[in-house]
């Protein structure tokens, strides 16, 4: 009797491979063919209605799709940014101390443990003009005694989104960058010390490079998760105010569950899908390159 | 010697500003979460305040008792709300883990055609934004029927989980020399009982830090569960955290004593697990 | 050039003292070995030199300054570390340029500086290549030329040849010595190996438990031993110890053989002392070079050979205990044999058998 026989490494990659395929693989199938029909929720036999590429010109020409599609990558590029150089500085910080580091190691992971939909309550609440922390704190302190509308005016709003944002994520790259810290060896740093270099230069030449492994993880583990911003920003303003806060996720959201048009939100869906596996590889190379460069192995 | 006196002065300096630096950026992580914490504690009149009552002066477990009792405003099922999230996180997370036991073995051991290519493909299906999925996956579990069951959420999850938990298994494998393996089956053992019986207890604290990250994100996780639940047949406690809400008013009191109860199992696990947690994700990463 | 001076040096972990008020001189172009078992101190003494270590206590001056609270950058020294410590992501060129850039010169002097350190140490062909692509050996010579491009007052090395093979240790004894013979420059060497103290030192510090026991040329410390510790760390194999008490210008040992007490001690019956002997001074007749007047006659039985080609190493009994004697022209010996060994008794040491210093004339 002989049976079909597959390969070990497939047997096991199995399972995953079919999980991913029943609950990703096949709904982007199904959504992406939808996002050629004029499917609407409320009415299911819209699905067959085939319309070509009418979505993607739509959202292409449509102005409120760039906008928030360009706001979306500005919050990346800046929310990204300052939770590198904040993690970096925090781990940094922490890794000179002498006693109680184990405790502020773990007062810094506190806020990956927050759902970060409850990240947005939270700071939808610090942030409230009327009763919020930071206000009252504000005219407490007698610096203000105007409420200041932190969550009203568009600038501010997007401020406070990207503040609870970074708030979030910081812990991730600084615990990342932390154990790059410990990862590396004393001796090219005693080097550097005895070649000449400043503290800053020492940090500059050797520590940087030696950390760009961990911020690379750092960043593809956090792309591979930016949507998340979507649960937050949801929260705070719902895209508003007057859609000065819309960024792609809520875009969508809007489209497919309010206004019920499912075959368009598919279709911006599907931008934003590319956006986000843009960053995660682009991230995964850039990993692999600074890895080679340390001769750290493939 | 004024060189040198310079340099002292130039260290004290830091060291100073090395403390204020680290206390303002502790208290930047860790007053809103304390603040939440707090105001679970305090009567909604009391945080509502104006001007602010800085000094609590009343603190109660009101909150407390309305939410396990059901009773007040709204009257939201709290502890259903807990139990589906339970039985929801901790099922998808058990199946993510062995399908990712199976999937880190397999890139860690063998070597395959297109390996990189298929993993990279596995990591991508992770990086599909929930609001981009919920929608065709609600179309897919609406037409099976699995919508708002606890199935359906444990699909979902562990369909998120298996990249990020095959990567960080992975990692941790190829930690494992292979000659410990190849030596366990001279002394004879099978490849299974090698597996088992070697490799696996050596690699296990990866295994446990894997499935502290997919029991977080899972427990943690809004986007989709917001549009595949509906009910309190598995509506879980960040969907539920919206009961508090309604057009026009917001019960933060009621609210904050959720926000505990949801934090608390997500920060005893990570205080246990916090040593493997950073482990887990460099050798994943790096050395990987 | 400058002398490195240490006065009163002391090094504390919390209430752990490792190293205890230590005195050292060294003089300008001097090569001055640290030796010693590990853990007696001879690195964290380096590392206090070099900066990267805080002083406790005491004084290091370089050249005329203090240099206590002065960072490593502003010492003027260059070091050689155990583990190369070579930048990883820089090529071989930029690992050999690196202080000087962090100085700011010009690139054309960085350049010639470069090419010059790696004509010195022919690495020219690997100027391009990253360290992970290197061999050991020319790794180390990377970190060499990396501590010669500065031309700084004073090289510091850190064990730096403990990483390599034998042969190649050899190698780079001869080509440091030449380097120094070459640039002149005042260097501070740590090793555990007396066989590289005794070659490169012009002189030798013996250090333990955090003290210097001797310091001296390599040839004083050998033949002219302070204590039964410095006669057995330095040379191989180890000088062999037997204790004795002193009968009538006899030493008398524990199992009541006797050999004649070595010339000049001043000696009191009834005391006792440890008789030291390395094995170049007992060899069988026939096979020995007499070295000294006095000589006196053992016969021993060889219990095990080791043959190294120019001569044979023979282990013996001699009073109840193992020692080592050497044969020179040697010939086949078998174990059990008992032959009649010369002890040169000019070149046989007297220690104090209680505290173990030298008893000398």
């Amino acid at each position: 009797m002989k049976r079909l026989k597959l390969p070990q490494w497939l047997v096991l990659l199995m399972p995953a491979i079919i999980i991913l395929s029943a609950v990703v693989l096949i709904p982007l199938l199904l959504s992406l063919y939808s996002s050629f029909t004029s499917y609407r929720l409320t009415r299911p036999d819209s699905l067959f209605n085939w319309v070509g590429l009418f979505n993607y010109e739509k959202a292409v020409t449509d102005v409120k799709f760039w906008a928030a599609f360009g706001r979306t990558v500005l919050l990346l590029a800046v929310a990204l940014n300052l939770e590198m150089l904040f993690g970096l500085g925090l781990a940094l910080m922490i890794s000179k101390v002498t006693r109680g580091q184990r405790a502020l190691r773990t007062m810094m992971m506190f806020p990956m443990m927050f759902s970060p939909i409850l990240v947005g309550f939270q700071f939808k609440f610090i942030f409230n003009d009327n009763v919020g922390l930071v206000n009252n704190a504000l005219q407490s302190l007698g610096i203000t005694d105007t409420a200041i509308p932190w969550l009203v005016d568009g600038n501010l709003a997007m401020f406070s989104i990207i503040f609870a944002e970074v708030w979030t994520s910081t812990s991730v790259f600084g615990i990342l960058i932390l154990a790059g810290l410990y990862a590396i060896p004393r001796d090219p740093l005693e080097a550097a010390k005895v070649d000449g270099c400043t503290p800053f230069q020492s940090f500059r030449f050797v520590t940087l490079p030696f950390l760009m492994p961990f911020i690379y993880i750092a960043m593809a583990i956090r792309s591979l998760d930016v949507a998340r911003a979507y649960d937050i920003v949801q929260i705070m303003t719902n895209g508003g105010p007057a859609r000065r806060t819309e960024l792609l996720w809520t875009l969508i959201g809007r489209t497919g569950y309010v206004d019920a048009r499912m075959g368009y939100a598919n279709a911006m869906g599907y931008v934003s899908i590319f956006l986000a596996i843009f960053f995660t590889i682009y991230f995964f190379k850039k990993l692999t390159a600074a890895r080679k460069e340390l001769g750290m192995g493939v | 010697m004024a060189n040198n006196t310079n340099h002292q002065a130039r260290r004290v300096a830091l060291k100073w500003m090395h403390s204020v630096g680290l206390f303002l950026a502790m208290m930047v992580l860790c007053v809103p979460g304390l603040w939440i914490v707090l105001n679970s504690f305090r009567p909604t009149v009391e945080i509502m305040a104006k001007p602010p009552v800085w000094i609590p002066n009343d603190l109660n477990l009101d909150h407390y008792r309305a939410m396990f009792g059901g009773i007040g405003e709204g009257s939201v099922p709290v502890l259903t709300y807990f139990t589906n999230s339970l039985i929801i996180s901790v099922t998808s997370t058990v199946i993510a883990i062995l399908i990712g036991m199976a999937g880190g073995y397999a890139f860690a051991r063998y070597k395959f055609k297109f390996k990189g290519g298929i993993f990279v493909g596995l990591m991508v299906t992770r990086a599909v934004p929930g609001v981009a999925l919920s929608l065709p996956l609600f179309i897919l579990f609406a037409r099976i029927g699995i919508i708002d069951t606890h199935i359906g959420m444990i699909l979902a999850y562990v369909a998120m989980n298996v990249p990020f938990t095959v990567w960080l298994i992975d990692g941790f494998f190829r930690q494992v020399p292979p000659e410990l393996a190849e030596a366990a089956e001279i002394d004879g053992c099978t490849r299974w009982q090698a597996f088992w019986r070697v490799e696996f207890p050596v690699a296990r604290s990866g295994v446990a830090s894997a499935g502290i990250f997919a029991f977080l994100t899972s427990w943690n996780e809004y986007a989709l569960a917001s549009q595949l639940t509906r009910s309190t047949t598995s509506k879980t406690m960040p969907v539920g955290l919206l009961d508090f809400t309604s057009e026009f008013t917001l019960n933060w009191g009621g609210m904050c004593a959720l926000a505990v109860l949801m934090i608390i199992p997500a920060l005893i696990l990570t205080f246990l697990v916090q040593k493997h947690l950073i482990a887990g994700l460099t050798f994943g990463g790096v050395k990987g | 050039m400058a002398q490195v001076h240490l006065r009163d040096v002391v090094k504390k972990y919390g209430v752990l003292e490792v190293v205890h008020s230590i005195n050292l001189d060294i003089a300008d172009g001097e090569f001055v070995v640290l030796v010693g078992p590990s853990g007696c101190g001879k690195s964290t003494t380096l590392r206090m030199i070099a900066g990267l270590e805080a002083i406790s206590g005491g004084d290091v001056r370089i050249g005329d300054t203090v240099v206590n609270d002065l960072p490593p950058r502003e010492r003027n020294i260059s070091m050689v570390f155990q583990n190369y410590a070579l930048y990883p992501h820089m090529s071989v060129r930029e690992n050999l340029g690196f202080s000087l850039k962090i100085s700011k010169r010009p690139q054309e002097e960085i350049d010639k500086a470069v090419d010059e350190a790696a004509e010195i140490l022919s690495l020219t062909p690997l100027l391009d290549r990253k360290p992970g692509a290197l061999s050991g050996g020319q790794r180390q010579r990377v970190a060499m030329g990396r501590a010669i491009v500065r031309h700084p007052e004073v090289f510091l090395f850190d064990e730096p040849l403990s990483n390599l093979d034998a042969k190649l240790r050899t190698q780079m004894r001869v080509e440091i010595k030449k380097l120094h013979q070459k640039l002149k420059s005042t260097i501070v060497y740590v090793t555990h190996d007396q066989v590289e103290a005794m070659t490169l030192a012009d002189r030798i510090v013996i250090m333990r438990d955090g003290h210097i026991e001797q310091v001296g040329t390599p040839l004083d410390v050998f033949e002219n031993p302070v204590n039964t510790f410095v006669g057995t760390f330095i040379g191989s194999p180890p000088m062999n110890l037997l204790d004795g008490t002193v009968k009538n210008g006899n030493i008398q040992f524990a199992d009541g053989s006797t050999i004649t007490a070595p010339p000049g001690y001043d000696l009191s019956d009834g005391q006792a002392v440890t008789f030291g002997v390395r094995a170049d001074n007992i060899m069988p007749v026939g096979h020995a070079l007499p070295r000294g007047e006095h000589i006196a006659e053992v016969e021993l039985e060889v219990n095990l050979t080791e043959p190294l080609g120019t001569e044979t190493l023979l282990f013996a009994t001699l009073a109840g205990a193992e020692v080592q004697a050497k044969m020179l022209n040697p010939r086949p010996v078998q174990a059990g044999e008992r032959l009649t060994f010369q002890v040169m008794l000019d070149r046989c040491h007297l220690f104090d058998a209680e505290t173990g210093v030298a008893l000398k004339v």
